[in-house]
Order: C-alpha cells, then sequence, then structure tokens
C-alpha cells in the first residue's frame, strides 16, 4: 500500500515536471535538472543523518566518487546513461561500505571528525593522479538526447527529465527503505543504541547499511551532475561540497524527504540570487562570492537554535493535516545531561 | 646540526601550534562535551583583527595583545550566543551549529578582509622558519615557548585557583557543581573564552608560515584535533603529547618524503588513531544508568 | 499546618517529568533544629521532592519558603546560596576532585578567605577520618567515608537546612547505624535543620523528629515520628516493615 502511494506521488509529480520542462527556457531546465542532482544527494545524506544518527561531512566525497566514475565510463567504456548511473552509484556505494566499515564504532565528533578528513583528503588524489583523472581541468562528460525523442529534442529538457526521473525513483526507494524494518531499526539505534543493541538489533550493521545507502545516493547525485554540468574536476567537490549537502538536509529538516526536496531548492537557487544581488548592488566579486557562504553558516545556526525541524518541521506545524508526507517519521530527541540549563522538568 | 635535528626541532614548533588547538579542544571538549569545529575560524578571525592592529599601529605586540584579547571576547561571546542553547540537545545540533559558526566566519572574513593570501609578521628573526634550513630560528623558540608558557599558565589556574577548582567542578559534574554555589553557566563561558584565547594565540603563532587567508586555518585545526585525538579528548596533556609527536613525525615526512605527502600522512594518521583507540572511550559515556 | 518558624516550608508542591506528575500538591513544614524524615515506596516522589527542594526541578504549582523566603523556581546555584544544601542520592561526590577540593567546593561561593578556611577547619575536626584523607582522589573513599565526605561538603555553606536523599544506599548497617549517628549529633549540636528521604524508614524513624509518608505523590501521613513508628498499619502498608 504505501509503495503504491509512494509510487502514485512520484508519478504525478513526475508529470508535473514534464509539463514543466516543456514550458520553462533551456536554462530553468537545466536549474531543475540541478535541483534533481542535489535532491538525490541531499535525500542520502538527510536519511544517513536523520534516521541513523550519524553525521558525515563528507558526503561530496562520494559524490566525487560517482561523479569521475560516471565520466570515466562514458569516456572509456561508452555506456549508456542509465547503465551508468546505476553503476556509478554502486561503486559509491562500495565507498561507503568502506567508510562505513572503518567508522562503525566511532560516533559523534569522531565520526564527523574522519567524514571531514574524508571530504579534505579526497579531492587531492585526483590532482595527484592526474594522468587518470584529468587533474585540475577534469574530465568532460557528454551526454547526448536518446534517438527516439526526435532531433530537435533539447539537451537540457533530456537532462532535466534523466535526472528527475532518478531522483524520483530515489526518493520512492528511500521512503520505502525508511518505512521497512531497516527505518525502523535504523531510528532505533538512532534514538539509543545501547537500547537497541540490547534488543537484539545489529547496530554496526546498520550503521553501515546507511553509509551505504547514503553513499550511493550521493555517488547518483554526483554522476547525474556529471552529466548535467558535463564535467568533473576536483574543485568542484570540495569540503564547501560537503557542508552544502549537510546545509540543505538541516534547512529542509532532517530526516525528511521532502525536507530533502526544499533544501536543494535552497541550495540551487539562493546562493545563484544572493550572488546576482550583491553583484547589482555594486559588491566585488569575492565578497558577492563569500556571501553564500557566510549565509550558509548562519542558515546553518539559526535553523539548529530556532527551528531544528527545518522548513518540513516548520510546514508539518503550520498545515498539520495536508503536509505531504514522504513517510518518514521522526523520533523524539535525545536529552543530554543538562550542564548549565536551568530544567523544565528534570531528567531521570 | 644535522637535517634530523633541524627537522625535529622544526616539527616541534609546528607541533606545538598543534597541541595549542587541541589543548583548546580538549578544553572546551571537557567542559561542555562539544567539539568546536569552529575553533580554527575563531582563531583566523582574531588573526585578522591582529593583523588590522598591526598595520595601523606599527606593534607587533598591540596585534598580538589585541589578537589574545579578542580570542578571549569572541570565545565568551560565541559561548553565550550561540552555544548555549544547544548545550543540552542532542549532540548533533551542536555539531552543525559549530560548523556553520566555522563556515560563517570564513565567509565573513571573506567579505571583510578579501580571499586574497596576506602575509603576517612573525614576532622574532624568522630565518630558518621552514625545514631544511641551517639550525632554529628565534621565532621557533618563541612558539615553542608561547604555547609551553600558555598550556602552564592554564594547568596552574586550573589546579591552584579557585576559578580553576570551579571550571573542573563544572566539567566533572556540572550538576553536583550547580547544588555547590557554582554558577556553571559562567564556568562554561570562561571556559569557551580560554578556548579562545588559546586559538588566537595558536593564530597568530602560525600564520607567518601559512599566510593568512579565510580558509588558512582549516588544516590546522584538522590536525590540532588529531593531536587531541592521539592524546585522548579528555585529556590537556595528551592533547600537547599529541601535538608534539604529530608535528614532529609530519616534519620528517616532509622533510624525508616530500611535502605533498604530509596531508595524506595527516589523514593516515587519524584514521590510525580513530581505528586503535578502544571503542572504550566512547563506551563510557554511553553506559546507561538503569 | 505551616508554622512561622519554619526553616523550610514547602507549599502545595505540583511537579513532574514530561507527563507524569510526581509530587501532586505536597506540603510539609520543618521546624529548626529537627529532622523530618520522608518516607515511601520507590516513585512516591520523595527524591522528587528534594530535586524540586534544590531546584533542579521547576515545580508546575506551589511555593518553596527557606526562613520565611520564597525561593520558588530558583535554580539550583540559587538554591544553594539560598541555604539549601543538598546531599543528592548516589552522594554526588566528584570522584576526580581530591577530598579537601570537594570541601572546598562546597564553600567557594561564600566571601571571605578567613570563613572558608574556618569552614574547612570545622569540617575536618567534625570529620577526622577525612582530615588523613585530604589530598587524596575521593575516589579511593569507601562508601561510609564519601559519605561523610559529602556531607560534611554540604555543610561547608554553614546551610539553612539540609536535605539528605537515601544516605543509607549502598552502605553497610553498621555505616548506616554511622550515618545516622551523626546526622542525629549534628542536629543536637549544631542546630541543624534535616529533610531526610529515606527507603530504610526504620533508620529513619529512629532519629528524626517528625515522619512524612508519600504514596503516589501526595502525603498519606505526617506525624510526630514515634507516632509512625508505632502505627503498625501505616508502617506495614506503607513502608514495608
Amino acid at each position: 500500500m504505501t509503495l503504491l502511494r509512494h509510487l502514485a506521488v512520484a508519478v504525478i509529480v513526475g508529470v508535473v515536471i514534464v509539463i514543466l520542462s516543456v514550458r520553462l527556457n533551456a536554462f530553468r531546465d537545466y536549474q531543475i535538472a540541478e535541483v534533481a542532482c542535489y535532491v538525490v544527494a541531499v535525500a542520502g545524506l538527510t536519511v544517513l543523518v536523520g534516521l541513523s544518527g550519524q553525521l558525515s561531512i563528507g558526503n561530496g566525497a562520494f559524490m566525487a566518487i560517482g561523479a569521475y566514475a560516471a565520466a570515466l565510463m562514458t569516456i572509456h567504456l561508452g555506456w549508456p546513461p542509465e547503465a551508468v548511473l546505476v553503476a556509478s552509484a554502486a561503486i559509491a556505494a562500495l565507498g561507503g561500505a568502506v567508510v562505513g566499515v572503518a567508522a562503525a564504532r566511532l560516533h559523534g565528533p569522531y565520526l564527523a571528525g574522519a567524514t571531514l578528513m574524508l571530504a579534505v583528503a579526497l579531492p587531492s588524489i585526483a590532482t595527484k593522479y592526474s594522468g587518470v583523472f584529468g587533474g585540475d581541468q577534469g574530465l568532460s562528460v557528454s551526454l547526448t538526447v536518446p534517438g527516439f525523442l526526435g532531433p530537435s529534442f533539447p539537451l537540457t529538457r533530456w537532462q532535466a527529465w534523466l535526472t528527475c526521473a532518478a531522483a524520483l525513483i530515489t526518493l520512492v526507494l528511500l521512503a520505502n527503505l525508511a518505512r521497512s524494518r531497516v527505518g525502523r531499526g535504523w531510528r532505533a539505534v538512532r534514538d539509543d543504541e545501547v537500547a537497541a543493541e540490547r534488543s537484539g538489533l545489529n547496530v554496526a550493521r546498520l550503521r553501515i547499511l546507511a553509509f551505504v545507502v547514503s553513499a550511493a545516493c550521493a555517488g547518483l547525485g554526483g554522476a547525474l551532475l556529471a552529466v548535467t554540468t558535463s564535467i568533473v574536476s576536483p574543485g568542484a567537490f570540495t569540503l564547501t561540497l560537503s557542508i552544502a549537502l549537510l546545509t540543505g538536509a538541516v534547512l529542509g529538516g532532517l530526516g525528511s524527504l521532502a525536507g530533502a526536496v526544499w533544501g536543494s531548492l535552497v541550495l540551487v537557487f539562493v546562493p545563484t540570487y544572493i550572488t546576482d544581488v550583491a553583484a547589482s548592488h555594486g559588491l566585488s566579486s569575492s565578497t558577492g562570492s563569500n556571501i553564500p557562504v557566510a549565509a550558509y553558516g548562519v542558515v546553518l545556526i539559526v535553523v539548529m537554535l530556532v527551528f531544528p525541524d527545518g522548513i518540513q518541521g516548520a510546514l508539518r506545524r503550520l498545515f498539520k493535516p495536508m503536509t505531504p508526507d514522504a513517510g518518514i517519521l521522526r523520533g523524539a530527541p535525545r536529552r543530554r545531561a543538562s550542564a548549565s540549563e536551568h530544567q523544565e522538568e528534570g531528567s531521570t | 646540526m644535522g637535517q634530523f635535528g633541524e627537522l625535529t626541532l622544526g616539527g616541534i614548533s609546528f607541533g606545538m601550534i598543534y597541541a595549542a588547538i587541541g589543548l583548546a579542544l580538549v578544553l572546551i571538549w571537557r567542559a561542555t562535551r562539544i567539539l568546536n569545529y569552529a575553533q580554527g575560524g575563531m582563531a583566523m578571525l582574531t588573526t585578522y583583527i591582529a593583523l588590522t592592529v598591526i598595520s595601523h599601529t606599527g606593534s607587533y605586540w598591540a596585534g598580538f595583545a589585541v589578537a589574545l584579547a579578542a580570542g578571549l571576547v569572541l570565545g565568551a561571546v560565541i559561548e553565550r550566543v550561540v552555544i548555549r542553547p544547544v548545550e543540552n540537545k542532542p549532540p548533533l545540533n551542536a555539531v552543525i551549529v559549530t560548523i556553520g559558526l566555522l563556515i560563517f566566519l570564513e565567509g565573513l572574513a571573506g567579505i571583510i578582509y578579501g580571499g586574497q593570501f596576506r602575509s603576517f609578521p612573525a614576532a622574532f628573526s624568522i630565518t630558518g622558519l621552514r625545514h631544511g634550513s641551517l639550525g632554529i630560528s628565534s621565532n621557533d623558540v618563541f612558539v615553542a615557548g608561547a604555547v609551553l608558557a600558555a598550556a602552564l599558565v592554564l594547568a596552574v589556574v586550573f589546579r591552584y585557583t579557585s576559578a580553576g577548582l570551579r571550571l573542573r567542578a563544572s566539567a566533572f559534574n556540572a550538576q553536583v557543581a550547580r547544588l555547590l554555589g557554582v554558577r556553571v553557566g559562567r564556568m562554561l563561558t570562561l571556559g569557551w573564552a580560554l578556548a579562545g584565547l588559546i586559538g588566537a594565540l595558536a593564530g597568530v603563532l602560525v600564520s607567518p608560515s601559512t599566510f593568512l587567508f579565510p580558509d588558512s586555518m582549516d588544516s590546522i585545526f584538522v590536525l590540532g584535533f588529531t593531536a587531541a585525538v592521539i592524546g585522548g579528548l579528555d585529556s590537556p596533556a595528551g592533547a600537547v603529547a599529541g601535538g608534539l609527536i604529530l608535528g614532529v613525525v609530519l616534519n620528517y615526512v616532509g622533510g624525508y618524503l616530500g611535502a605533498d605527502l604530509v596531508p595524506l600522512f595527516g589523514l593516515a594518521a587519524l584514521t590510525v588513531v580513530l581505528m586503535v583507540r578502544p571503542s572504550g572511550l566512547f563506551a563510557a559515556t554511553r553506559t546507561r544508568q538503569v | 499546618m505551616s508554622e512561622p518558624a519554619a526553616a523550610l516550608a514547602v507549599e502545595e508542591i505540583v511537579a513532574g517529568y514530561g507527563g507524569v506528575l510526581a509530587l501532586q500538591g505536597v506540603s510539609i513544614s520543618v521546624r529548626p533544629a529537627t529532622i523530618t524524615a520522608v518516607l515511601g515506596a520507590n516513585g512516591a516522589g520523595k527524591t522528587t521532592l528534594l530535586r524540586t527542594i534544590s531546584g533542579f526541578v521547576r515545580p508546575r504549582g506551589g511555593r518553596v519558603m527557606v526562613d520565611g523566603r520564597d525561593l520558588t523556581g530558583r535554580r539550583p546555584e540559587d538554591m544553594a546560596r539560598g541555604g539549601v544544601a543538598h546531599v543528592p542520592e548516589g552522594q554526588g561526590v566528584i570522584a576526580e576532585l581530591t577530598v579537601e577540593e570537594n570541601l572546598r567546593l562546597g564553600a567557594l561561593w561564600r566571601r571571605g578567605r578567613a570563613v572558608r578556611a574556618d569552614a574547612l577547619a570545622e569540617a575536618y575536626q567534625r570529620f577526622p577520618v577525612l582530615a588523613g584523607a585530604r589530598r587524596r582522589p575521593a575516589a579511593t573513599l569507601s562508601g561510609g567515608e564519601r559519605q561523610m565526605l559529602v556531607i560534611g561538603r554540604a555543610l561547608m555553606s554553614r546551610p539553612r537546612v539540609l536535605l539528605l536523599d537515601e544516605p543509607s544506599l549502598g552502605l553497610a548497617p553498621r555505616i548506616v547505624t554511622q550515618v545516622m549517628r551523626l546526622t542525629a549529633r549534628l542536629r543536637d549540636d549544631a542546630g541543624l535543620t534535616v529533610l531526610l528521604v529515606e527507603q530504610n524508614a526504620r533508620s529513619a524513624l529512629g532519629i528524626a523528629d517528625k515522619g512524612i509518608v508519600l504514596n503516589l505523590g501526595q502525603v498519606v501521613a505526617a506525624a510526630d515520628a514515634a507516632e509512625l513508628a508505632a502505627d503498625v498499619g501505616l508502617r506495614k502498608h506503607y513502608l514495608g516493615f
């Protein structure tokens, strides 16, 4: 039943996107495609952080893995894009398994620190082995419109369709996963790992699985980004990207798939808007390009302080019965022993 | 003095910087169980402030003093405004807030000061600041000495003063401390202020070598974090030891194997330490009270 | 029944955690230089009562008055400075600090080095065993010694009222007797006012002047300790002996 409902929603959204892509111009189609790429990656991250409670500030590295895999496969193997996308996701998933196993027993700052190192160190591999990876200039990826769509079908529209289809499929799969026993297991581990262990859950396996899933999503997002932007270079996958993904997930609402969509919309549209505004006010380009960075930071802080449930949480509160329910249940936050707060109602 | 000796001494100098950042991280971790990802960013900002003072007054020491004072203030303000609300929330919130703080500070610095690399003066003669040189420079001695002095002063404050007793009590058992009349909130602010101070010190000491730009403290932070992890996040002495070891070893790598291998080696070091550190470190804080 | 001379008065306290009300309108009055025992089964609300008085739990209704001053809703550190010393369940020794540091902590908020030094000297006089262990980490103390330490530490602030939460927990019977005797002596010699929460009702009633029995967050009995001890029906029903 849930699967049908998710599929129905996906189909409806898909139809809307098709209509939009035809009515909007090429640049807007490109932006739609961009959003879809981020949705895939942010959704994976929001599942990892929001559902399984593991913080990663390194998912940009998995995007890089997916992107470079896609580029290399397209260039050297000439596979069709569908196959490339799936294979890239799989390769990134493998990376996620490795990291997940290594990080299985890390928590909190140790985990975040380890993923931070990953985000910082991985792009440098592309520069070190520039023969294979194209160094700082990177590799270019070409995407061709399939024949059956006709010779005058715009590339950007095809990109929008391809990426959005991938995004919708991913969202449906994630939504089902979140409702399944695995999803419940993740939430149990997130809320109280010791209790989860005691009640028989294989905590390590669940945590690794969450990493694999989020890495696969990030890898798919990276591959999609590769075919959308037509280029992969180390400069596109810095720590800033990992933080941007986290910002999108937090802003949209951790653990919420609909939130991943809101967050991705913000990620794509707001920085260019801000930069445009800054440029139109005559601010220098370095100032203009730093404003989104400072804004990311403020967003993260303000959201965490004021409305930790993000956009989706705020929507849910405003429109209680009518919220688009992506099927993710959020558990109550754990309380730590109070260090400085006068407690409203004590702690057990 | 052979290359080994020079590398060792140069490594000690850098190591003390990592130790300082590590020390600041441990300070905050012990007091609030939060890892301050913005530690490097705070240090970067106070160093920019120092640079502004220096270029206006022509005096290095004025800038030095202002940087330290700014570190104190910045740490206190950050704790009070940004951190206090998330001290009792799930740890994830604090991590995201400090990361947000980090990129806000970096963006802010980019807006105010621009992204170009700036040179920052050293306190004393810097000839021989980089590895592969002849002998050790007076600045190296100053760096090591300053951090050591700061660490010692902190140790004395913690061990022998009433404020230090309150700080320790607040960190070890905040609830009991409050029952005894300790204003734990103020102690936390003080802890962050001290961490800001040490971070500011690290910033002005290392910036002559790394140049100053919004992201300049990122790698220093990561290595400082590694130092703290090596020593154990709960141990200030461990952070200092970890920093020294890391600084020296990385300098050997840079000197004997090539500078471009240093970041990868740092990554490997951190990975190894995180793997080897018994999960018992965190198991202690995660035992359930039945 | 509140008397103007009460050292501690709790009026119609309503308090709880989340959706559960642990205290539903509890009133207690404690005269100076007396020991009042708060008894009852587990979950009756005894510990919540103390935590409300000392400020860890903000009451949803009612008042907490110390020496006639309304201190309701103050934070723990302010309650402590207001004359309420709470020795929590499990003692609350700060294990990483030394014995002397633990003691000194209790008086740090008091002004004047001489005042603090006197308090420390007095603590060592009262508890010679602590004097012998002053430089040792508090973690190395035995159960009974720890109990001495936390009581001594609480006394360092010259409190108006001492809240003792389950001092007998985890202690051998012989030590329990020692602790109870000590508490009684503090009342007799130093005029200390004590609110004593105890599972071990028998030993508590042995030294108490008054007894209060809590059940499910309400006071079901309040009388002189001797009366309570003699009321076999009540004892059996609520106190288990």
